[in-house]
């Protein structure tokens, strides 16, 4: 008995000891994000979000900045021979891969010869497979890759948030399915656990290369659905960072004296497409009479509580080679002389789809709705839920058979150049099924510039093509621009260092917490 | 008794079966294609092809359904589309926290709802009645996702005293099961009163007060047993749906339960864990089905099985 209460006395002072002491404060930080995590291979993922939490632990060779401009990652510079077909890079020294493995030429051969396999059914497989033939090392910090054809904007594809460097020991070890229960690449943070319930933990990485960094023990991210539940936890301090913030709950926050609120610019380009196929879309007045229905900036405000601003191009600003166009003007009268023009003095009926159902889709639509019903347009409204937009939308077989008119969507261009941001949504190939040119909109000229703009060799003679492209599509308004979104997220005043990019990923690296 | 639990759980097999191959033709209904929204927004042709085959969605349906009841009949229910995981470990990882959830809902409110709606019976349209019932009514009409919220900023952002998120401690389970029992309280309370009435008019209550019976025997011994039988037919009900795991409450709470799961399978077109929740959610209804026919046989030994 004796001993018993001995052994239980013993254990109290311990605790005693151990909760006395200051422990050596360890920075953890919680980032509360929308949705879970869908894998942690980058290769295989096509959310934002999944990519953005792979960046705790892989980097690319090629990275944004938190402005969205590139810079070299693990990669020093490149070459591009005369032709535009081969592309040498000279790789960073002394850059470590979790496991220990060195990063070095063969690595970059083994995940891009890993991608570009048809075997391994990646989801980022067309990303890749469509320009590079073949990866080879010429020595450790040299690697060399050709093209099939010439593709001037594949450096900003090395850049895409899923060219991301895995250590090739890793890959042999745990094979091409199961890397994604065990990522080990060489960013700031190792994988720690992954509770896809709950949330994925990731821990300091002491061999980091950009010395001094990260500045923070862990980061545990955690997928929270709802809007006001992300806005509660950074309230009650369970979380330092969350994004998005809903703009409902955006004055809360900001209210809060430990909170920063902060409004990013963004790429992210709403648009409203019209079938350019179909009566009475074929008529290019009839699109821009839609155009000049809307009145943009009251858009912005009604149904983006003011964060967002009207679209001022065919690509928007931040995207290179983007062209700035200014905000299409708001004129009613001029929109009911265009339709008497095309033959519609009395305005039609047809359908508006969106390609979301979420609250803010459903406002804008029955904004837009209101406006159109203004110059006569009246349209019935559907709001897709994501099967309905696969069905109806995406996978139609037959363009001519396509039943989408007025169709309310968006485009972020996860590579941050203007051949991502034209190619998949207005070349005459990329008509869906294929890709989401939803106006089936072509024009000669247009599908030329794209097709010059990737051969071209110099950045002035890609920029003239991007702007006549552009300038171009402007007049043939296959779309009514709408707005370009602000990101809003929420921070700790305690937390420094994490930005939301303009593509709605983030920029971590840096982050310290101030205790 | 046991004979008939046996007869019970041998007409499971058929039943499910059934179940089965409806879920697979409903599921296969839906429009929409999931190797298209599996490869995302930015995929090419090609590759949706690749994820097709990948999928195993390439080969004719009849295949794949010869495949998925091979699969059950081995208790392999396949890999989720979405995330690649077995279906039976994020079915399995999810069951604990929605179960417990929904044991403490029930057992909170089956208390409380029963306690109010007896009392509000033996005082029938006196003020505990019209207090009981007038929160019985709020229950029900409050709707659940306002009531987790309104609680999380009170208690959470407010106070501080409650954690918002997760399922760690006892702690986390106060205010989700608060919120997801409110409504059942309610039902409970509404049930419990009406059948409490009906009994308290009967004869052999007459009878037992008649006989001098002190009221507090009469209710709780002769009233209540009788009472009981419906109001455990509606707990198994609402146990049953509570089971299936609250969308609205898991949301909120960020509840690591089978309610989100099926969402975001439905949204993804996860075949293969809509059929296999769809499957679990059966089975359940079915146990409990059978759990309360044998509670019946306690509750009044006058009823019997063959």
């Amino acid at each position: 008995m004796k001993s018993r209460l001995q052994t239980i006395a013993a254990a109290l002072m311990l605790t005693a000891t151990v909760i006395a002491t200051p422990a050596f404060a360890s920075k953890d930080v919680v980032f509360a994000v929308a949705s879970t995590f869908t894998t942690t291979d980058p290769y295989d993922a096509n959310d934002t979000l999944s990519q953005a939490m792979a960046k705790s632990f892989y980097e690319g060779l090629y990275g944004f900045d938190k402005d969205m401009k590139m810079i070299p990652v693990l990669a020093e510079s490149y070459e591009v021979s005369k032709d535009g077909l081969v592309y040498t890079l000279k790789l960073r020294h002394g850059v470590k891969f979790h496991d220990g493995t060195d990063f070095k030429a063969d690595a970059v051969k083994a995940n891009l010869d890993r991608v570009t396999n048809p075997d391994n059914k990646l989801k980022r497989y067309g990303l890749y497979n469509n320009n590079i033939a073949s990866t080879e090392v010429v020595d450790d910090y040299t690697a060399r890759i050709t093209l099939k054809t010439p593709f001037s904007p594949f450096i900003a594809q090395l850049a895409h948030p899923s060219t991301v460097m895995i250590s090739p020991t890793a890959l042999k070890q745990w094979g091409n399915k199961d890397i994604a229960f065990h990522p080990v690449g060489t960013g700031p943070f190792k994988f720690v656990e992954w509770k896809a319930t709950d949330y994925l933990k990731v821990a300091k990485f002491d061999g980091y290369w950009r010395k001094g960094y990260p500045k923070i023990d862990t980061i545990t991210w955690k997928p929270v659905v709802d809007n006001n539940t992300r806005a509660a936890m950074i309230q009650t301090g369970e979380a330092q960072f969350t994004f998005p913030v809903s703009y409902e709950v955006a004055d809360v926050l900001k209210a809060r004296k430990d909170l920063d609120v902060v409004a990013a610019p963004s790429i992210v380009l709403r648009y409203l497409s019209m079938n350019t196929q179909q009566k009475p879309f074929d008529n290019v007045k009839v699109r821009q009479a839609i155009a000049y229905a809307i009145n943009k900036q009251a858009l912005a405000k009604v149904a983006f509580n003011g964060y967002a601003s009207p679209a001022e191009g065919v690509a928007p600003q931040g995207v290179e080679y983007a062209v700035k166009m200014g905000a299409w003007p708001y004129d009613v009268a001029k929109a009911k002389q265009l339709l008497k023009e095309a033959g519609y003095p009395d305005g039609f009926e047809t359908e508006l789809w969106s390609a979301y159902n979420h609250t803010t889709a459903q406002k804008v639509t029955q904004f837009l709705q209101q406006q159109l019903q203004q110059v006569g347009i009246r349209t019935k409204i559907t709001l897709l839920e994501s099967g309905q937009r696969v069905e109806r939308v995406e996978s139609w077989q037959d363009p001519k058979t396509a039943p989408v008119r007025l169709y309310y969507v968006g485009w972020s261009t996860s590579t941050g150049e203007a051949d991502w941001a034209l190619r998949p949504l207005l070349d005459g190939n990329s008509w869906p099924p294929k890709l989401f040119n939803t106006a089936y909109y072509k024009n000669d000229k247009v599908d030329a510039d794209i097709k010059g703009a990737q051969l071209a060799t110099t950045g002035a003679e890609k920029a003239k093509f991007y702007k006549d492209a552009q300038e171009t599509i402007w007049k043939d308004a296959p779309w009514a621009p709408l707005v370009v979104e602000k990101l809003l997220s929420a921070h700790s005043k305690k937390l420094t260092g994490v930005y939301v990019i303009p593509d709605a990923s983030f920029n971590f690296w840096e982050a310290d917490l101030k205790q | 008794m046991f004979q008939y639990i046996v007869k019970r759980l041998l007409g499971l097999a058929p039943t499910l079966l059934l179940v089965g191959v409806m879920v697979f033709l409903f599921v296969h209904l839906l429009p929409g294609d999931p190797a298209r929204l599996a490869a995302g927004p930015e995929a090419t042709p090609e590759t949706v092809q690749l994820v097709r085959q990948d999928l195993g969605l390439d080969r004719p349906l009849p295949q794949q359904f010869l495949r998925f009841v091979n699969g059950v009949a081995h208790w392999d229910f396949g890999r989720s589309l979405r995330t690649k995981r077995p279906v039976a470990t994020e079915i399995a990882e999810r069951f604990m926290p929605t179960f417990w959830l929904t044991l403490w809902s029930m057992a909170w409110s089956v208390a409380f709802g029963m306690t109010i709606g007896i009392v509000s019976a033996v005082w029938r349209n006196r003020w505990p009645d019209r207090v009981g019932m007038t929160l019985a009514v709020s229950g029900i009409s409050f709707p659940a996702f306002a009531l987790g919220m309104v609680l999380m900023q009170v208690f959470s952002v407010q106070l501080g005293w409650l954690p918002t998120v997760g399922d760690d401690t006892w702690k986390h389970y106060l205010l989700p099961s608060l919120t997801l029992g409110a409504a059942v309280a309610a039902i409970m309370a509404r049930f419990t009163r009406s059948s409490f009435v009906d009994i308290l008019g009967e004869d052999f209550i007459r009878t037992a007060r008649s006989k001098g019976l002190d009221e507090r025997q009469v209710i709780v011994r002769h009233g209540l047993r009788n009472a009981l039988i419906p109001v455990v037919t509606m707990m198994g009900l609402q146990f049953g749906f509570l089971l299936g795991g609250s969308i609205v409450v898991e949301k909120v709470f960020n509840w690591p339960g089978l309610g989100r799961l099926l969402v975001d399978a439905v949204d993804m077109r996860d075949y293969p864990v809509i059929q296999a929740l769809v499957l679990l959610f059966s089975l359940e209804f079915i146990v409990i089905n059978l759990v309360v026919d044998v509670m019946y046989g306690f509750i009044n030994p006058t009823i019997r099985y063959r």
